[in-house]
């Protein structure tokens, strides 16, 4: 298995942005987001302050491109070639956002703040081709309804709110994330077309 | 609202949910929160002393004053009162984004189960006495999460999607998660969806 076919944000990072974005990445997880300045940044990542100021005018920018950044380097999925691996990816994914938790809620909260924030369902294009290529023709409504739920389920705000709203362990959320793809996968099971 | 006395905590709260209006979240200023509360920026840091807090206390304010949650007893008086929230965040994005932000960040303080969970949790097990303690927390977590301020913003943003068409996937994914339950009279459920 592959790495899965992720587009990158906005286009190619470069070696310094990727030092920038991985050092940022790692204060994250030692100090939270707050209490990181860009000169520490800047030191961790071996450039200077202005470097990352000319790559990333805010402190805003910054924190987007390095949460897009987590989400593929340090959370990446697996290539599956059926829509029905992926409450095995959605477990896999709980799992690993379960052992940086940090790291998961930079990537859970910046895809809450609408066009402005970062992308909040980045695999939308691969369920669509996905379903489109295993399952007879759907309507409307229902296609976009199981993509949309999968989408939502394979995601960081999962396992935050699974684990903080109930209290649910590391297995527990796997497993219950897992088990919500499987009910949402149910009504096409049946459906498959022979290729 | 302001003309009531309040304490300055929360008076802080709703100026910076005003500010909303004119400012994203991180941009509200904590000077400008405190001239408008009249105390001092020190003061506005000492109840928040960062944005994590000060994200969390607004988010409180919001879900209390704008977004009140409707009681429910049944399956579909929940869905109704789901929907609703999703009409009401229609209505008031910037106060919905940043409920779903701050249901997402890192908490501050202990993290314990708000009220929405645990009436959420009361009416499946009244409505399904004979679930399992391990079906009854995943059907919950699923209903639970698909009724968020998260799943509104993500639909909004990722799928184009306004109140309606997010209440109807909700509604479709409710009726999977539900699927065969049993319920109490040992028929299986009708969830309310389409």
């Amino acid at each position: 298995m592959t790495a899965a076919a992720i587009p990158e944000p906005e286009g190619e990072v470069s070696r310094t942005q990727e030092a920038i974005l991985a050092a940022y990445a790692e204060l994250i997880e030692e100090l939270g987001t707050d209490d990181v300045s860009f000169r520490l940044i800047a030191r961790r990542a071996g450039v200077g302050e202005r470097t990352i100021f000319r790559n990333y005018a805010t402190k805003v920018d910054l924190l987007l491109a390095t949460a897009a950044w987590i989400e593929i380097r340090i959370f990446p999925r697996q290539d599956s070639p059926s829509i029905f691996d992926m409450p095995l990816t959605i477990r896999a994914a709980m799992d690993s956002y379960d052992r940086r938790p940090e790291l998961a809620h930079v990537v859970a909260e910046t895809t809450m703040r609408g066009i402005s924030g970062a992308a909040p369902s980045p695999r939308r294009a691969m369920l669509e081709e996905m379903i489109d290529a295993e399952i007879s023709p759907l309507e409307d409504a229902e296609r976009t309804a199981i993509v949309a739920a999968l989408a939502h389920l394979d995601s960081a705000a999962t396992w935050v709110t699974l684990r903080r709203e109930f209290g649910m362990s590391r297995s527990d959320i796997a497993d219950a994330a897992a088990w919500a793809a499987e009910a949402v996968l149910d009504p096409i099971r049946s459906r498959v077309v022979a290729r | 609202m302001m003309a009531e006395v309040v304490d300055t905590p929360t008076a802080i709260l709703a100026h910076a949910a005003a500010a909303l209006r004119e400012h994203p979240f991180d941009d509200i200023p904590y000077r400008t929160v405190g001239d408008a509360v009249g105390v001092s920026e020190r003061t506005v840091y000492r109840h928040f002393p960062t944005r994590s807090h000060l994200l969390e206390g607004v988010a409180g304010w919001i879900e209390s004053t704008e977004f009140p949650l409707p009681p429910f007893v049944t399956i579909a008086e929940f869905q109704q009162a789901a929907r609703g929230r999703f009409l009401a965040f229609d209505a008031a994005p910037a106060f919905a984004f940043v409920c779903a932000r701050a249901a997402s960040i890192s908490p501050t303080g202990e993290p314990e189960p708000t009220f929405f969970t645990r009436a959420l949790v009361a009416m499946l097990a009244t409505n399904h006495p004979s679930l399992n303690e391990r079906d009854l927390r995943r059907v919950a977590a699923t209903l639970r999460y698909f009724a968020s301020a998260q799943f509104w913003a993500r639909m909004r943003t990722g799928f184009e999607m306004s109140a309606p068409a997010i209440a109807d996937v909700f509604d479709r994914t409710v009726a999977t998660a539900l699927g065969d339950l049993p319920t109490r009279t040992g028929t299986v459920s009708q969830p309310a969806s389409a």
